[in-house]
């Protein structure tokens, strides 16, 4: 009896002492790794560097997304902006290939809609609040008191508030949730950019909108992702494409949490950089700028030679977890607009 | 008690089925269709990362799905760095299903790596190795390299231990009896240290849900069973010669002791598989200096033995001492952790019933008592003995 229990025990424990014997053969894979060495399988293959997910939210499309609201003058002459957004607290999200998150999102994305109006125009929101929890948009910028989301709370399950105020200042800002616990509704998603151009206008360019953001998947106050725009690598599978000697405007907020900085580091050119953007003198002229929390600015700069350029934090540990991303610069000069020397005209500006 | 009536068969068979079929009906209510009355609390997925290898220019981590519900491997990352990855045979694992994941990466030698595995809801779940080595390829070199540390650590310290033969063999009936009690004190101490050996690789390497010190007091416990059954039945049988039985008894404990080697020499193969090479060579000599003690234990009782005894003494100093190289060999070539937890508690196990057997015999030998000065100094002393001795290891 005993010793058929334990030819019994024996048995079945072989299972678990030689797993890998039991795995039946099937067809080979293979990918190639980084580094360029080839890799055979019989199994899947689980790359999110260069897998893409299935994904609702689509980055390249987020880039360059400006939503300018419903456009109205008032009596006084004075632009109205009127933007709907929506809060949700139950989107899950496949943030990277396989990997499902909770979002918690306004107008369902995560940043939510880039908010764009111009110094002085009036820009009304009517926020809705269709999660289950309680949530508020607090602008950065001049409001008044009760403008400011912060003790204005919004009741979820159709809650609703109107935000008004006269844009301002002139530069870049972050929206956000300022509900408490505030880290929760901030890692969780509810953020977004407002952009306030000034009056007089930028010079035309091609504009994009990087939110530097982290994912804390598992919840232990730690990001298990980074990105610019939420999905980790993106911009790496697929390269931002751009045009030689044609003036790129990236308006750059960070929104990481968790960790104290960030920062963006620009490959083969350097950038003008205008700190929240409130001023038309660039700061800097460099190719590392390092951001706080919802510290934020606008990085000028154009390329002089085609090719693939990487943009990425130089706080390596961010990159290798998905805040990376590739310019893919091509040479076309028939339709520049812009003058062809970077070099030339405004470097008086630079100061000395 | 008298039964009136020899009860039929089929009435028997019935009578002890029908517990069985209301265990059924329970669990057909508790799990069948439209009964949620269980649907309480959320269950937490959970792997471990039972095994790393470093093979190549990749890293090899299998992986065991070992919580309550299904999960999906998603992603591999080493020193927390998110890596490109080949899961076999696939991503989803099913209850204590097991997957490897193999990732390329160009690791250094000796230096210390931690592998994380995230599954899709982006939990994840690391092990820290403490010094990257590459895993041992299987070569008559290396096959020859275990055996002869195999036979530093097992065979030729119990021979040299059971050179003590002639010495025992001098003594008084009480300065034998401390030396058999002696052997007992140092057995105690191997059966408890492995049982300590096996808790420690079930905490390290296998999941709870393994219940890893259940499952060592299980093995011990059946392993015991099963030696205490067949070691009587083996004196038994010897019962009609008189100088049998301390052949029997000194077996019994070269087969305990066999196991427990094969345990260590698992552990051995192991830490210089593991590429903790540093640590093995001061194992090596621990565990030499530590079992010439158990050559001792095998040459106490067959002291007794008046004949020419060479022959039986080599032959048991080789059960004793070369399993030490057959563990060396499937630690270092095919290390598995449940397989070192499950052969340290058999040998821990064996050991105590080879306890059992010499106190009853010293205590036979002793007008029924076992209170006798030689005996109590004689455990002390060999528990002393072999805790000095251990310090080494």
């Amino acid at each position: 009896m005993i010793f058929s229990l334990i030819a019994a025990t024996a048995i079945s424990s072989i299972f678990f002492v030689f797993p890998e014997v039991i795995t039946a053969q099937s067809e080979e894979k293979f990918f190639v790794t980084h580094s360029g060495g080839v890799v055979k399988t019989t199994g899947e293959i689980i790359d999110p560097l260069y897998v893409e997910a299935t994904m609702e939210f689509d980055p390249m499309e987020y880039l360059r997304d400006f939503d300018y609201g419903l456009t109205s003058t008032l009596p006084d002459g004075t632009t109205l902006r009127e933007y709907t957004i929506v809060a949700e607290d139950d989107k899950i999200m496949e943030v990277s290939p396989g990997v499902f998150y909770n979002a918690w999102t306004f107008n369902g994305s995560v940043p939510g809609p880039t908010i764009r109006a111009t110094e002085g125009d009036t820009v009304r929101v009517n926020f809705i609040n269709n999660g289950s929890k309680q949530h508020t948009m607090h602008f950065h910028g001049i409001h008044p008191a009760e403008m400011d989301g912060v003790f204005e709370i919004v009741g979820g399950g159709g809650g609703q508030f109107t935000y008004e105020f006269i844009a301002g200042p002139a530069g870049v800002h972050p929206y956000h949730c300022h509900v408490m616990p505030l880290e929760e509704h901030i890692v969780h998603g509810l953020y977004g950019v407002f952009i306030v151009d000034p009056k007089e206008g930028r010079e035309p360019a091609d504009e994009m909108v990087m939110v530097l953001n982290g994912l804390d998947t598992d919840f232990d106050t730690e990001n298990n992702f980074y990105a610019a725009n939420t999905i980790p690598f993106y911009y790496q599978h697929h390269p931002i494409q751009i045009k030689t000697n044609e003036l790129i405007r990236i308006y750059v907020v960070n929104m990481v949490e968790f960790d104290p900085i960030n920062n963006f580091h620009l490959h083969g050119n350097l950038y003008k950089y205008y700190p929240t953007g409130t001023d038309l003198v660039p700061s800097f002229y460099t190719d590392m700028i390092t951001l706080s929390q919802t510290e934020r600015g606008i990085m000028e700069f154009e390329y002089q030679y085609p090719g693939k350029y990487l943009f990425h934090a130089h706080k390596v540990e961010f990159s290798e977890k998905g805040w990376v991303g590739i310019f893919l610069v091509s040479d076309d000069n028939s339709d520049s607009l812009q003058e062809t020397s970077p070099t030339t005209g405004d470097t008086n500006e630079y100061g000395t | 008690m008298e039964l009136d009536k020899k009860p039929s068969k089929a009435k028997t068979i019935i009578s002890g089925l029908i517990p069985f079929v209301f265990v059924m009906i329970m669990m057909a209510y508790i799990f069948g269709p439209g009964s949620d009355l269980l649907d309480l609390g959320v269950p937490l997925p959970e792997i471990t990362i039972e095994m790393i290898d470093f093979v190549g220019s990749e890293v090899h981590a299998t992986v065991r799905n070992t919580g309550p519900i299904p999960v999906e491997v998603v992603m591999a990352d080493i020193n927390d760095r998110i890596q490109p990855a080949a899961v076999e045979p696939d991503r989803f694992l099913e209850r204590y299903e097991t997957a490897l994941v193999r990732i390329p990466f160009e690791w250094n030698e000796a230096e210390p790596y931690t592998i994380g595995i995230t599954i899709e809801d982006g939990t994840r779940f690391e092990k820290e190795i403490e010094a990257a080595a590459p895993r041992l390829q299987l070569s008559l070199e290396l096959i020859g390299f275990f055996a002869i540390i195999g036979t530093y650590v097992g065979i030729i310290p119990v021979m040299i231990g059971l050179m003590w033969l002639p010495f025992i063999r001098r003594l008084s009936k009480n300065k034998y009896h401390f030396f058999m009690a002696l052997t007992v004190g140092l057995l105690l101490f191997l059966g408890i240290d492995s049982i300590e050996e096996a808790l420690d690789a079930s905490a390290e390497n296998l999941a709870a849900s393994f219940n890893g010190a259940l499952l060592v007091a299980t093995v011990t416990i059946l392993s015991f069973l099963g030696l205490y059954y067949s070691g009587e039945k083996l004196i038994q049988r010897v019962k009609d010669s008189p100088y049998a039985k301390p052949v029997a008894i000194a077996l019994m404990i070269s087969i305990g002791i066999g196991l427990h080697n094969f345990g260590e020499g698992l552990a051995i193969g192991a830490a210089i598989g593991l590429g903790q090479v540093a640590l093995s060579t001061f194992l090596i000599v621990g565990f030499a200096l530590h079992n010439t003690t158990e050559g001792l234990a095998i040459a106490s009782p067959l002291a007794k033995e008046k004949k020419s005894v060479i022959r039986k003494l080599v032959a048991m100093g080789m059960i004793a001492g070369a399993p030490a190289i057959f563990g060396a060999w499937l630690g270092g070539f095919m290390y598995s952790p449940f397989s070192a937890v499950i052969f340290l508690s058999i040998g821990a196990g064996a050991i105590f019933q080879v306890i059992i057997i010499i106190m009853k015999w010293l205590r036979e030998e002793n007008e029924n008592s076992l209170s006798s000065a030689s005996i109590v100094s004689g455990i002390a002393v060999g528990m002393l003995v072999m805790y000095l001795t251990s310090i080494f290891v």
